[in-house]
């Protein structure tokens, strides 16, 4: 039975367009998954489905249409939505047990006593009703986001991101909530920004730049591009190669290979007469000694909380480390202390074979480091050229020279057609590019980078780990890398995993393989940080 | 309407308001604000540094140094020196204020004596305040009989006391302040968290949740009705000869209206910081300069005169100041109609609100 009917939905905010002409139907117990970057319309779609948000077209649920927000609100006790952002509806001051009266009042509920016992149960967080919101982790809050939403018992459950910086471990717990009211007849629609988690949804839409560019089973999608794919990764303007895959609208002479999700992204971009910008970077040599960065035991303290327990670190000259985690596993904190913005509490740390002790310490050696913070540290009332003379000023280079390298950078990256925009006016790709030329501008033989791709969409991201092993192979610097992405973990020549500041995994990527054949990244994660409870 | 969604943010909000310690603010800065400006704020001036020039050196030249030198509003110097060097001093802030009595000022009394005195005028407020001690010195001081006998007498302030002229009017700053500026955090706030999705995205009523939010900083800061009382009359010594009743159901009204305020404020403003700062500037600047306090509103200008009727403030302090130092009450038809006045504004500012407020994102 079709519960859910959305015809030609459009969603604008002033002049900018969200998402333009959505129409899908949703059956009951179905799961409907979006999947997008960050910007390609995904939340704006699922906000004028719950009434949050004004839309033109026609949403129809159980025969009931509505246009508006105003008429939406009918429909509103049988629908729930937990927005985005880890535990965004929870009040910090209140415990789990208030929280229950809370929305139970506020929805005009019965106390059901085994109900709600069934849900803290499921969550997990039947233990910790009196403790607040505030000091729960990242995955209980978004667990304790998801049995509120259920508390009304929905017929429609409308997810937005609600596995986005979720450790593997909740993110599991997550769907098999979902799942199991499923069962009970609730129908969902969930989206996510993890690939990986297509295979838990019924049916798919993909959405790109306010738009929806493809539609149906994750079989059906992947089968439509598999004329496009072929084995294996090879430099050309005419296609794109990511994950060991190459994605080509002309035949190539390879083995054709299972296409994955991603491929759908990929193959979108080409037919939309999108090219693989060509990255080419000088070679160079450079001086360094083979171990550019050594930790010894590092340890920081807040207070009772301990972020980083003792954890030894070693980069190697031309390598690429990740460093992979759960949120709240201590990635930032230790990318902090190498930096210095942290003081260290314990432990000893060596940039470029030199005992780092003190402040003076680190003025001589930052010339040699180049840092790439989340979210990217750039002035949004400043242009792009504007913000890039900025950071050369900030290093003291010559007006001619500065010149010379944003030019050198804006042309080898690929955003020259940017520089008079404003950061906030181009695509997070552009800026995630920008930022690193920023990075790059002193020269510096060791880069940091903070969850450089979160949120970026997946062709922006193929091109920026092309990028960032051409800066490796030919320049030879060597990079520290965090993600949320387990995929770009294949592009690692080392890994490092944290959990709850401890450090459980340090291995080069091919020897996890071969210790866990026939896996991929995201489930040998999961593997060892289940075996390391 | 419904009780229980109105209860469940009630619940929420105390406690919130409760944990994260708001409540220490709430009834700290209300007193902070009496007390600092009840005892910051001076009109009246004291010590006023006073050079004579007696060049008379009569009885009556004597008599009018030992009326100046005999109260706290005057330091008097005596000097022997000329015109010329008494000015200098003036214009070098060594004196506020010179007094030259001439030759023959005791024999030309009657046909037309003259005084000269000469005020730094650099503070025009505080000379003319000197200017009316001194005239009221050599007026009333001495028994001159004068053709015309000049009658005053201050009413309602008869001791001219600052903290009963100034006091009163900081209610009206105060609760025109601080209700607005906790209304606006309280929904703002879960604007900037996100929270605010509870509110949109369940099917509650506008009205329900604008009821909601204004109760709490209504009925916090009725409390504080009374503690602000309980300052004015026993901190500063302010009379009351009015109604309590009427002093009361006033300052009710009167922080309903800041709280609607507050609420207008934060349909505009999508973060904490900006609604305290705007809810702040809008009530702040209105607040004092229409409160009455440094210049009674009748005898303002025509367009500060029009401004001043359009802000709240100047019909609340009317009342307030009345139950204060005078006493009429409702018995006055003035007070009525103003009274009146604020139930409108009340009832108008929470209707805007609620009519505006938007249940979607924008």
């Amino acid at each position: 039975m079709e519960i859910l009917k959305v015809k030609n939905l459009s969603v604008s905010y002033g002049k900018k367009i969200a998402i333009k002409n959505v129409n899908f139907t949703l059956k009951e117990k179905e799961i409907l998954g979006f999947i997008g970057a960050d910007g390609a319309g995904k939340s704006s779609t699922l906000h004028a489905i719950a009434g949050v948000v004004s839309f033109k077209g026609e949403v129809v649920y159980k025969g009931y249409a509505y246009h508006s927000p105003k008429e939406a609100e009918k429909i509103k006790n049988e629908i729930s939505l937990m927005p985005q952002g880890l535990g965004l509806v929870l009040y910090d001051f209140l415990s789990v047990g208030e929280h229950f009266d809370f929305f139970r009042d506020l929805r005009g509920l019965k106390k059901d006593e085994e109900y709600e016992t069934r849900l803290l149960k499921m969550a997990g967080l039947y233990e910790f009703q009196d403790r607040l919101a505030g000091n729960l982790s990242g995955g209980m809050r978004q667990k304790l986001s998801l049995i509120l939403a259920l508390l009304p018992r929905p017929k429609l459950l409308i997810l937005d991101e609600p596995t986005t910086g979720v450790d593997p471990i909740s993110r599991a717990e997550l769907w098999d909530i979902v799942n199991e009211m499923r069962e009970e007849g609730m129908s969902a629609l969930i989206s996510t920004a993890y690939m990986s988690e297509a295979s838990k949804m019924d049916r798919l839409m993909l959405f790109d730049e306010g738009e929806v560019i493809a539609k149906g089973t994750a079989q059906e999608l992947i089968e439509k591009i598999k004329d496009y794919t072929y084995e294996g990764e090879i430099e050309s303007n005419e296609c794109f190669s990511f994950n060991k895959r190459t994605y080509c609208l002309n035949p190539l002479p390879l083995k054709k290979a299972i296409p994955t999700l991603e491929g759908v992204f990929f193959v979108n971009a080409l037919k939309k007469g999108k090219k693989p910008i060509l990255i080419e970077v000088p070679k160079k040599n450079i001086d360094v000694p083979e171990i550019i960065v050594k930790a010894k035991c590092l340890t920081k303290k807040f207070g009772e909380f301990i972020a980083d327990n003792c954890v030894d670190l070693e980069l190697k000259k031309g390598e690429i480390l990740g460093l992979l985690g759960a949120n709240g596993a201590g990635k930032t904190t230790l990318i902090k202390m190498l930096l210095g913005l942290y003081p260290i509490d314990e432990g000893e740390l060596y940039l470029l074979g030199k005992r780092i002790k003190s402040y003076e310490d680190r003025i001589e050696l930052k010339s040699k480091i180049g840092y790439v913070s989340q979210k990217f540290a750039l002035y949004k009332d400043l242009t792009i050229k504007e913000n890039l003379e900025y950071f050369a000023k900030m290093h003291s280079l010559t007006p001619k020279e500065t010149k010379e390298k944003i030019e050198k950078y804006s042309k080898m990256f690929g955003f020259e057609e940017y520089l008079n925009s404003f950061p906030k006016e181009v695509p997070l790709g552009i800026n995630q590019r920008f930022s690193l030329a920023a990075a790059l501008l002193h020269e510096p033989v060791v880069l940091f980078l903070d969850e450089p791709t979160s949120g970026v969409d997946t062709v922006a991201r193929s091109a920026f780990w092309k990028l960032l092993r051409k800066l490796k192979e030919n320049m030879g610097i060597s990079i520290l890398i965090t993600t949320h992405y387990m995929s770009e973990a294949e592009y690692c020549d080392r890994v490092v995993v944290l959990k709850r500041g401890v450090k459980i995994v340090d291995d080069e990527v091919k020897n996890l393989h071969q210790k866990y054949p026939g896996l991929d990244f995201e489930e040998i994660f999961l593997k060892i940080y289940k075996e390391n409870q | 309407m419904r009780l229980n969604v109105i209860k469940a943010y009630l619940k929420k909000e105390f406690i919130d308001l409760i944990r994260n310690k708001m409540i220490i603010l709430i009834y700290l800065i209300p007193t902070m604000i009496l007390i600092l400006f009840g005892y910051g704020i001076k009109l009246e001036v004291t010590h006023t540094r006073t050079i004579i020039i007696d060049n008379d050196h009569s009885k009556l030249s004597l008599e009018i140094i030992n009326k100046f030198s005999h109260t706290k509003y005057f330091d008097v110097k005596v000097e022997n020196i000329s015109y010329k060097e008494a000015l200098h001093k003036l214009q070098t802030n060594k004196a506020d204020m010179i007094v030259i009595i001439p030759p023959s000022f005791s024999k030309d009394l009657y046909k037309g004596a003259q005084i000269g005195v000469f005020i730094d005028g650099s503070f025009p407020l505080r000379a003319v305040t000197i200017e009316g001690y001194v005239e009221k010195l050599l007026i009333h001081g001495f028994n001159i009989k004068l053709p015309i006998k000049i009658e005053n007498r201050n009413f309602f302030n008869e001791a001219m006391r600052d903290y009963n002229a100034i006091v009163p009017g900081l209610f009206g700053l105060i609760f025109l302040v601080v209700p607005a500026s906790l209304a606006a955090i309280i929904i703002v706030k879960e604007k900037e968290v996100g929270t605010i999705f509870n509110f949109y995205s369940a099917p509650i009523k506008k009205i329900e949740f604008v009821i909601a939010k204004i109760i709490p900083p209504f009925l916090f800061h009725s409390l504080n009705i009374f503690i602000l009382f309980l300052w004015a009359t026993y901190l500063f010594d302010v009379p009351f000869r009015g109604n309590f009743f009427i002093f009361w159901l006033t300052s009710e009204i009167y922080i309903l209206i800041s709280v609607g305020i507050g609420i207008l404020v934060s349909i505009v403003t999508s973060t904490q910081v900006a609604a305290l700062v705007l809810s702040v500037i809008i009530t702040v600047i209105p607040g004092f300069l229409y409160s009455g306090i440094l210049m009674p509103i009748s005898s303002m200008d025509k367009e500060s005169y029009i401004e001043a009727h359009i802000f709240p403030v100047s019909y609340y302090n009317h009342i307030i100041y009345d139950t204060f130092l005078i006493g009429q009450g409702f018995k006055s038809s003035l007070n009525v109609l103003y009274f009146i006045i604020l139930c409108i504004y009340a009832f108008v500012l929470i209707a805007l609100g609620t009519l505006l407020i938007k249940k979607a994102i924008k």
